[in-house]
């Protein structure tokens, strides 16, 4: 499974598809301030990018991967942001 | 055609593609006439659907698009929900041009250029116009559906249309972070491109299997991206995973053909936005940053003394175009080619700053009509000006006028165009030279008319010899005998390269039949669970056509053969100590006139006991055949009808119907078949045959003063035997011929007429041995006569049933020739 679904933490490993999508709203839907590993992610398919910005999903640990990194970062933490607001 | 070889599906393609083209393009004419014709509006349907669905099969998306665009329209049309007129058939006529020009251009290059696919959005976008409604376009997003969600900050949207303007590049440029921008800057070289990518995924793109996170990653040379997310982002409740709502903007060096390549699938959901690179420089002095603090070396490049002297030529050449008198049409795109060209000159040389100059200048002198501003640039810089000096002394007065010629005849064809025409246009065939298709679709019917007419020609130019005797020996005119003889050596060359090259035109490769076996193979091995690397050799050997369209039952059968009985499963193969994966090649080539298939496996081979204690088994041999009959004859009772060596039936063999339908099927092209096999290491089944049904080599032999005709095929080789070294056993004659011993038939006996077999003046009888499905004898006749080439006529009516014979042909003197049938006279 490229999502390990923990307690309270989703952990991402390798390349995430878009079939994973579905299965990641519906427990963000239960979880709300849920956190999301992504250490091990190499890559993550749009369709979870969205899922993962609509929840303002907590990031605990951001993609080792720097050139993941560098695209999700601005676009998570904006939603992070957007949730203190 | 080209030098690389093209693939037989893509020849097809194209090949169809052209009729489809026209049949669309007349049916397009006709409705202009009879709008409410809806047959011919289905068959345009039709046309342009089957042309969609084929370009698909190939990577065209700039052609496939196109296609589906227009087959959109026409949907729309048929059903009604959109009206057909002059102008939208001008536009699906231009459509269809522009797929006529891909087509020209894939079969010339094997490939489409990267720039064709903003030709194709134009052309599908103004396909998409005529869509009363169309939902599948996210940026004019003014229906419900789309409405749902804001697409995109409002602001880049905005930027993004009007994109063309410095200001909103700028701002689009105040979007990246400064760090960003400065990397960038570092990392820019003088000429480099720099685009802005605003890329904005369809909303069911997922459906299409794209993931626009990966596309935007992958994007050549990419400086800087963001995602882009709606405001405000849907509820996490009311957010479908299925939906694209984010958005990318990137910043690439890439150049712009790159682009073009890297999003040639999703050009309408990209805005690509060239950015003049000095921008990148002015959005960081709006920062307040200092020039100075950038680094420097990269912006200016060390010049030899070479450059700096090319330099100063193309300066002053660009002065004396400037300074040229005349205003002919394409003044104005002169006037662009010196700002092009000083423009570049000057970034080259680090001058970054100059350009915004040169555009003003050329501003000027565009409204004016005279460049006294661009004049002024160039005299305004020292380091031109010592170029202007130089060309006084250097340049002779003819070289401007050459250049002025040059610099013409390429503006003529380049500017002039761009501003007299705005829109595209794909070659009109009524405006364009047309060039013809280079392949021909004939009916079979009519190629077979010219070569039976051949055929007649060979045999009565054979008439020719007989004349010529005739009037040698019966009117004794020497001369005239001589001239016939070679007016008919002259008839006979053109008969024969007549005949050659119309046999060229009915072959046809081998891999015709071949390119199915891939998948053959692999759903037969998946389905009886064995591994099977199979091996094609030979596919472009080529045979007419009859012979290779005849060969593919035969294959398919033998191919099953080998894969259901030949080949063992893995374990099996490995406890033999061979490879798991079995080894089955097929492979043709030509030898001499004959296409030879041979398809051999390393499975584990045919057991002559075995085969001949079925075939006793079957009846198919008598006990005393049982102990006399070798090896290879046992194997070669495999052919024999009702036998099956498979312990089980399946369904994909084992039967008993197999072999012996492989046999009477290339038996009756005229083809042999041999399988040699040796036990636990594989079979080969060898099928010889004819390049082509129309001409069959006879040996004609005589017997009882008639002649006939036996197919060279079966004929071993022509003995003469002598009468007492023939042995009687009961009634049957034998003769030892090379250590064999083979029976002797009686020609005269077997046609049932009744004369005994003539003896010549040394007491020996002809003896022709042939050989027919493995079986050997000799046919015992009168006499030997030549080896010719005919055209063999089935027999019709009455004489149909004379299973003696299998055709006859005509001589070269009128008469007619019977060919014999070898193994139905046995």
């Amino acid at each position: 499974m490229p999502i390990e679904y923990k307690k309270n933490r989703a952990l991402f490993r390798d390349v995430v598809t878009v079939e994973e999508a579905e299965g990641l709203l519906e427990w963000l839907q239960t979880r709300p301030g849920a956190q999301a590993d992504l250490a091990a992610c190499s890559h993550l398919h749009t369709a979870n990018l969205q899922v993962l910005m609509s929840a303002k999903a907590r990031i605990s640990k951001w993609p080792k991967d720097p050139g993941l990194r560098a695209w999700l970062e601005p676009a998570l933490q904006t939603a992070e942001l957007n949730s203190g607001k | 055609m080209s030098s690389v070889p093209m693939s037989p599906l893509l020849e097809q393609f194209l090949s169809e593609a052209r009729d489809l083209l026209e049949c669309s393009g007349a049916k397009l004419m006709h409705l202009e006439d009879a709008p409410n014709d809806q047959d011919v509006m289905n068959e345009l349907f039709r046309c342009v659907h089957t042309l969609k669905g084929n370009s698909g099969l190939f990577s065209f998306p700039e052609m496939t698009r196109v296609l589906h665009a227009g087959e959109d329209l026409l949907g729309m049309v048929r059903s009604g929900h959109a009206n057909y007129s002059r102008e939208l058939a001008d536009c699906l006529l231009e459509a269809m041009d522009f797929v006529g020009t891909l087509c020209r251009e894939i079969e010339a290059t094997h490939g489409v250029d990267a720039s064709r696919a903003r030709d194709s959005q134009q052309i599908t976008e103004a396909l998409h116009k005529w869509m009363p409604s169309l939902k599948t376009h996210p940026a004019p997003a003014g229906n419900g559906v789309a409405a749902a969600v804001s697409m995109g900050t409002p602001s880049i949207a905005a930027n993004a249309s009007s994109a063309n303007g410095t200001h909103s590049v700028r701002s689009l440029l105040a979007g990246i972070p400064e760090s960003t921008r400065k990397m960038a800057l570092a990392h820019w070289r003088p000429g480099d491109a720099l685009h802005w990518i605003a890329y904005r995924p369809l909303r069911e793109c997922f459906f299409h299997g794209d993931d626009p996170l990966n596309t935007a990653r992958q994007t050549p040379a990419l400086v800087w991206g963001r995602v882009v997310a709606p405001e405000p982002l849907p509820p996490l409740a009311d957010l479908d995973t299925y939906s694209c709502v984010v958005q990318f903007d990137l910043l690439t060096n890439a150049p712009r053909e790159e682009l073009d390549q890297f999003y040639r699938y999703i050009p309408e959901q990209v805005e690509i936005i060239t950015i003049p690179s000095h921008w990148l420089l002015n959005s960081l002095e709006n920062l307040g940053e200092s020039r100075a603090a950038l680094p420097a070396a990269p912006r200016r490049r060390s010049y030899s003394e070479n450059d700096e002297a090319a330099f100063h030529k193309i300066i002053a050449a660009q002065r004396q175009i400037l300074l040229l008198e005349d205003r002919p049409i394409w003044y104005a795109g002169r006037l662009k080619a010196v700002a092009a060209v000083l423009a570049n000159l000057s970034s080259a040389a680090g001058h970054t700053c100059d350009e915004a100059d040169i555009q003003a200048a050329l501003a000027d002198a565009l409204s004016t009509g005279h460049p006294t501003l661009l004049l002024a640039w160039i005299d305004a810089n020292p380091a031109n000006r010592a170029g202007a000096a130089l060309v006084s002394n250097d340049t002779s007065a003819t070289a401007p006028a050459e250049m002025e010629k040059g610099a013409g005849s390429s503006l003529e064809s380049g500017p002039g165009e761009v501003l007299a025409d705005e829109g595209i246009k794909f070659g009109r065939r009524a405006e364009v030279a047309f060039s013809g298709p280079k392949s021909l679709k004939v009916d079979q019917a009519k190629v077979d008319r010219l070569m039976n007419l051949i055929g007649e020609l060979v045999v009565s130019k054979n008439g020719l010899p007989y004349l010529a005797e005739r009037a040698e020996s019966q009117f004794g005119v020497r001369e005239l005998s001589r001239e016939i003889k070679g007016q008919y050596s002259i008839i006979n060359r053109i008969a024969d390269e007549m005949q050659d090259a119309i046999m060229q035109v009915r072959m046809m490769a081998v891999s015709f039949v071949f390119q199915r076996f891939p998948r053959l193979v692999r759903d037969i091995s998946r389905k009886l669970g064995k591994e099977v690397q199979l091996v094609l050799e030979g596919e472009q050997t080529e045979a007419d056509k009859n012979i290779i369209e005849s060969l593919a039952d035969p294959l398919i059968h033998i191919v099953r053969n080998s894969l259901d009985h030949g080949l063992e499963t893995p374990e099996v193969r490995l406890a033999a100590g061979k490879p798991a994966t079995g080894r089955l090649t097929i492979r043709a080539a030509q030898e001499a006139d004959r296409v030879v298939i041979e398809v051999s496996d390393d499975g584990r081979g045919i057991d002559p006991a075995v085969i001949k204690q079925k075939a006793y088994e079957k009846g198919i041999i008598d006990e005393a055949a049982l102990e006399r009959i070798g090896d290879q004859e046992a194997i070669n009772l495999i052919f024999a009808a009702g036998l099956s060596t498979a312990k089980v039936l399946s369904d994909l063999s084992g039967r008993g119907v197999g072999m012996d339908v492989v046999r009477s099927a290339v038996e009756k092209i005229n083809g042999t078949v041999v399988l040699h096999s040796e036990l636990g290491k594989g079979t080969t089944i060898r099928i010889s045959l004819p390049l082509s049904m129309a001409v069959t080599q006879v040996m004609i032999v005589e017997s009882d003063g008639q002649l006939f005709g036996v197919p060279m095929d079966h004929v071993v080789e022509t003995v003469r035997v002598s009468g007492s070294n023939i042995r009687t056993f009961k009634k049957s004659q034998t003769a030892v011929l090379r250590g064999r011993i083979v029976p002797l038939k009686s020609l005269n006996a077997l046609l049932g007429i009744n004369a005994i077999p003539r003896m010549n003046s040394d007491d020996e009888l002809a003896v022709l041995r042939v050989q027919t499905g493995g079986v050997e004898f000799g046919l015992v006749v009168d006499g030997f006569r030549e080896t010719i080439g005919v055209i063999q006529k089935p027999l019709n009516g009455f004489l149909s049933g004379l299973a003696a014979f299998s055709g006859s042909a005509l001589l070269g003197n009128g008469s007619v020739l019977m060919i014999l049938n070898i193994r139905e006279i046995v």
